[in-house]
């Protein structure tokens, strides 16, 4: 049953070596390597031996539970699924302490969006005393370095791509996995032909549009666990909520290779999120242009009036971007016109609410927006008012973003952040968030909060929704938002529920319901509906159990 | 195992091995290294042999090691359970401290002491399967007698003992061969591993041929092509198979005095 590998080694080796008087040792060299033996050993198959030598991280418990089960159940291959914010990164960076200390790890290749690396590389060495290389313009050993992170995009190149597949890799980690989840595309061929024994796959977002995207991520891991790909499909094709069975039967196949906490049953609660939607008016000349642009309707397809109306919520100069975009493309006078209109109108209402509560706070505050023109515009208008703030975009590269998050760290007031940098950026000495126009997906913007809502913050976090009254923002807040009483609830309910209604994920619904609705009451009938979709599926969750 | 038995491990190595330590702080050393440990622990065979063929000196390089409470600013490598250049100075040590004659040093005016031969045998024992995990093991026979011992080093580790012989005394031919003795100390250890507990390889066991069923109703269903599912095949066989690798970290031919070899067999540590 056990095989048993003898050394055959020794023998004929020291009876040479004693033979010739050769190669032997003094007793000083026998004794060193006795005690280099010593350090080396695995005393126990159980348990955590990291923990004991790093004393000066506090982890918690489901977070030394998460190790155990991975290295000691699941034998190194799994899915860490903590809602954001639990410290995903921190469990895989002790599982993989674990295996280093346990000397069953070596090789390693730690696969990250680019944007990510730096954190990367910068946390394994500071907590976990893991040093990783990750190459730069021309520089990659990939044979060499025994540690490396790197993006995907990176590691596929031509040049890269060949040497990489060649080595086997004791542990591959991946994080943001979810983007792995089209098993056509040549990012997800790539991280399939790896040759490795451990394997962790990070995301906060096991499933985002249906079940197959996890099929694809437990083929990597495990293939065959689900059955295969085909049958997979005919089965859960048309999974719908009412089939609570074959839910509860991928549950407990998943709960074998996957790991997920939730806010909710980590007792992380002791920071607060107290929310409030703060919903304004439009004075009467952007009311007037608002009204205007609902001419659009009539010669452009509504996505495009949409566009528009949701920009023109967030600054004059968002939408004055797409406005002249789309004049150099088919010119008129009524555009024209409206970019005319457009320069003449005050500052935009949402502008000075926010610098009103800035200065009132005095505080530092992150606001997140969906538009660079009113990242620049806002960045603006807070010099205006003599407050100091530093953008941040996810697209800027590894040393700006440090720059700026140093700075906004030290001294400035306010980030102000496009959607590009929600991220693997962490800013737990902040604790205002303004969301300064809303995602019609509602997990986008818990990514959003996550970024200071997280492990590490120690006080309560405010967060500030701005909406406009009678305008779409409204309709978003009061319908998707605080029905779904989003905030109240952890999402990880929900997210299931959200990615899962037939004929589609959320974010899909709400964008096909604002295109292609007729009219206002029918946007608002259509949104209602789906809500009360939503929430008839949370109840029977809470039900079933 | 704390951080600073790493510190401290790794300065001796460097020193016991001629190499110079430049900076010698308490928690930051920078060691210019000599040719051999170069070639050991930089791997850059190229440059060696480049070195060789053009009939030159060569540059050692030197290696600056940091204990943990340095943070990332400072210059070095950090010396903590589970870092690569650990793990690979582990390796040179037991590499250079592999095998050993040595002999107690004795003052005696007595004439002709005699020495009784030891084979003293540091095993490592490592049980691999789902999980993982070591045994050492210091085993010490008397190839005179046939008195066997166990705990051998950290008695041996106590004494004093050198490469060369002390004035009056001589070392006896060993009665039993080195090889038989050699092949009843790994008995014993047999006969010790079969008395442990086994269930970790039946779980082991279960839980390879589980996985393999999976895989193979996978590549059946042809989802999975040859090539992959050998890939996959090969590596449940390296997480699951239940295996123990018996290694001989070290080992010496030890000459001891009657007296300390008595000794050998009663003390307890």
């Amino acid at each position: 049953m056990i095989e048993i590998h003898q050394d055959s080694d020794f023998l004929p080796q020291f009876s040479n070596r004693l033979d010739e008087s050769n190669a032997l040792c003094s007793f000083e060299e026998f004794k060193l390597a006795w005690q280099g033996l010593k350090l080396q050993s695995i005393p126990q198959f159980e348990g955590v031996l990291a923990l004991e030598q790093l004393p000066h991280i506090q982890f918690l418990d489901h977070q030394v539970d998460a190790c155990e089960r991975v290295v000691h159940e699941m034998s190194g291959r799994a899915i860490l699924a903590d809602e954001v914010g639990l410290g995903k990164t921190l469990e895989a960076g002790l599982i993989l302490k674990e295996y280093m200390i346990r000397g069953m790890v070596k090789k390693v290749l730690i696969l990250t969006p680019a944007s990510l690396v730096n954190q990367w590389t910068q946390e394994l060495s500071e907590k976990f005393y893991i040093q990783a290389a990750s190459p730069r313009k021309k520089h990659a050993d990939w044979r060499n370095w025994d540690i490396t992170v790197t993006s995907i995009d990176m590691a596929k190149r031509e040049q890269h791509q060949e040497e990489i597949l060649s080595m086997t890799y004791d542990m591959i980690i991946i994080d943001e996995a979810h983007k792995l989840k089209n098993h056509k595309t040549k990012n997800f061929q790539f991280v399939k032909q790896l040759k490795k024994t451990y394997c962790l796959l990070l995301t906060a977002t096991p499933i985002q549009n249906q079940l197959s995207d996890l099929f694809n991520l437990v083929s990597i891991l495990k293939p065959g666990y689900l059955g295969d790909l085909t049958e997979f499909k005919k089965k859960y094709k048309n999974t719908s909520l009412e089939e609570s069975q074959t839910q509860q039967h991928v549950h407990s196949l998943l709960g074998k290779l996957m790991i997920r906490n939730l806010r909710k049953d980590t007792g992380l609660d002791t920071s607060k999120r107290k929310v409030k939607n703060i919903t304004l008016s439009f004075n009467d000349e952007e009311q007037w242009f608002y009204n205007e642009l609902e001419k659009l309707k009539t010669n452009y397809p509504s996505f495009t009036w949409l566009t528009l109306a949701k920009e023109f919520c967030s600054s004059r100069e968002a939408c004055f971007m797409s406005l002249k975009a789309l004049n150099e493309k088919s010119p008129s006078d009524f555009k024209e016109q409206l970019m005319n209109k457009l320069g003449e109108l005050p500052h935009h209402t949402k502008a000075q609410k926010m610098a009103d509560l800035i200065e009132e706070s005095g505080e530092k505050f992150i606001v997140f927006t969906e538009y660079r023109a009113t990242q620049f515009y806002l960045q603006w208008f807070l010099q205006q008012r003599g407050i100091s703030s530093v953008p941040f975009s996810g697209k800027f590269n590894k040393s700006k973003r440090d720059w700026m998050k140093q700075l906004f760290k030290t001294r400035a007031q306010v980030m102000i952040a496009t959607e590009a940098g929600a991220e693997g950026i962490n800013l737990q000495f902040c604790h205002n968030m303004i969301n300064y126009d809303l995602p019609w997906n509602p997990m986008r913007l818990e990514q959003r909060i996550g970024r200071i809502h997280r492990f590490g913050q120690e006080k309560d976090v405010n967060v500030f929704n701005f909406a406009i009254k009678n305008t779409l923002e409204d309709q978003i807040l009061t319908l998707l938002y605080e029905k779904i009483k989003l905030f109240q609830n952890a999402v990880g309910d929900l997210d299931s529920i959200l990615e899962q209604i037939p004929g589609g994920n959320f974010e899909k619904h709400v964008q096909s319901i604002l295109q292609e609705s007729e009219s206002q009451g029918e946007i608002d009938i259509k949104l209602r509906n789906l809500v009360s979709y939503v929430e008839y599926s949370v109840e029977e969750r809470k039900e079933s159990g | 195992m704390n951080s600073a038995s790493h510190y401290d491990f790794t300065k001796q190595f460097f020193q016991l091995n001629g190499c110079k330590i430049d900076e010698d702080k308490p928690k930051q050393m920078k060691v210019k290294l000599t040719k051999e440990m170069d070639e050991a622990l930089m791997n850059r065979p190229f440059y060696w042999h480049y070195i060789k063929k053009m009939n030159r000196e060569g540059e050692t390089l030197s290696l600056t090691f940091k204990d943990i409470s340095l943070g990332e600013a400072e210059e070095g490598i950090y010396l903590h359970g589970g870092t690569p250049k650990l793990q690979q100075i582990y390796q040179v040590a037991l590499e250079k401290g592999y095998t050993a004659r040595l002999y107690e040093a004795v003052e005696t005016d007595n004439q002709n002491l005699a020495l009784h031969p030891w084979l003293c045998l540091n095993m490592r024992v490592t049980f691999r399967g789902k999980q993982s995990k070591d045994l050492l093991l210091s085993l010490g026979l008397n190839l005179i007698n046939g008195a066997m011992v166990h705990e051998a080093m950290p008695k041996l580790i106590k004494l004093d003992l050198t490469s060369k012989v002390s004035d009056y005394t001589f070392p006896m031919t060993p009665l039993i061969k080195m090889e038989s003795g050699y092949k009843r100390l790994l008995r014993n250890i047999e006969l010790h591993l079969e008395t442990l507990d086994t269930q970790w390889a039946v779980e082991s066991l279960q839980q390879l041929r589980y996985e393999q069923e999976l895989l193979e109703s996978f590549y059946n269903s042809k989802d999975v092509d040859t090539d992959q599912y050998e890939k996959e095949l090969e590596q449940l066989h390296v997480r699951y198979q239940p295996r123990i690798h018996l290694q001989v970290a070290n080992g010496g031919l030890i000459y001891l005095t009657s007296e300390t070899s008595q000794n050998m067999l009663r003390t307890q540590i």
